[in-house]
């Protein structure tokens, strides 16, 4: 579901540094993309995406997943963790 | 009748012989009771991301089953009683991603056959001419 109902970027405040000159990139989700509804735990390799360095789930903010497919994230990489498919800490 | 899955890690340890037999085990209760199994998949040897019972590898292997809730239960304590199972864990599938992914591909069946049906009508016709 690709929300295209935000307002232009054109209209963000003159406020800030570079954010200015330069259009951040825009962000999407990209389960939303491939139109994928349940996130499978067992897909280690697509998870492995979201949980940087150090393990920790990375913030839709972050990666522009959205709420619903986050949600299906979180839980598919808590999961993972259960079954040592995933580690909860790396250091 | 609602759709389970039900994955475990067993114990590296284990000869290959040993860990196919346990597997067979397990899949008969499933059949015991009135289970119907779906999908059987086995992962084999593979690294776990941290040490369970101090060992770095773990036997995968899932189980997908459509049954009652018993049968999970009776899995989860033979896997309790097993001590060559270091992880388990059943997740009842959703049936909704199932249901939504079936309507999705009917509807993709239905315009692939929509589409080519409009030609269709003169088609039939030139193959019977061709033989």
């Amino acid at each position: 579901m690709p929300r295209d109902d935000r307002p232009e970027r054109g209209e963000r405040s003159e406020r800030g540094g570079y954010r200015k000159y330069f259009a951040p990139k825009r962000k999407f989700c990209r389960f939303c993309q491939r139109d994928i509804r349940g996130i499978d735990y067992k897909a280690v390799e697509i998870l492995k995406k979201y949980i940087p360095d150090r393990g920790r789930i990375t913030p839709r903010r972050i990666t522009g997943t959205c709420a619903f497919h986050q949600r299906k994230l979180a839980l598919a990489i808590k999961r993972a963790r259960l079954m040592a498919l995933l580690p909860y800490v790396e250091d | 009748m609602r759709q389970y899955e039900t994955g475990f890690v067993l114990s590296p340890a284990l000869s290959e012989e040993e860990t196919s037999e346990l597997v067979r085990q397990l899949a008969e209760i499933v059949a015991q009771k009135k289970g119907h199994m779906v999908k059987q998949d086995v992962w084999g040897k593979r690294r776990l991301a941290f040490p369970v019972k101090r060992f770095q590898e773990g036997v995968y292997v899932f189980f997908t089953y459509e049954g009652a809730g018993d049968v999970s239960a009776e899995l989860e304590r033979r896997f309790k009683q097993t001590d060559a199972v270091i992880r388990f864990m059943t997740v009842l599938k959703d049936p909704r991603d199932l249901a939504r992914r079936k309507k999705k591909r009917r509807s993709e069946e239905a315009a692939r056959a929509g589409e080519p049906a409009a030609p269709d009508a003169a088609a039939p016709a030139e193959v019977k001419e061709e033989k």
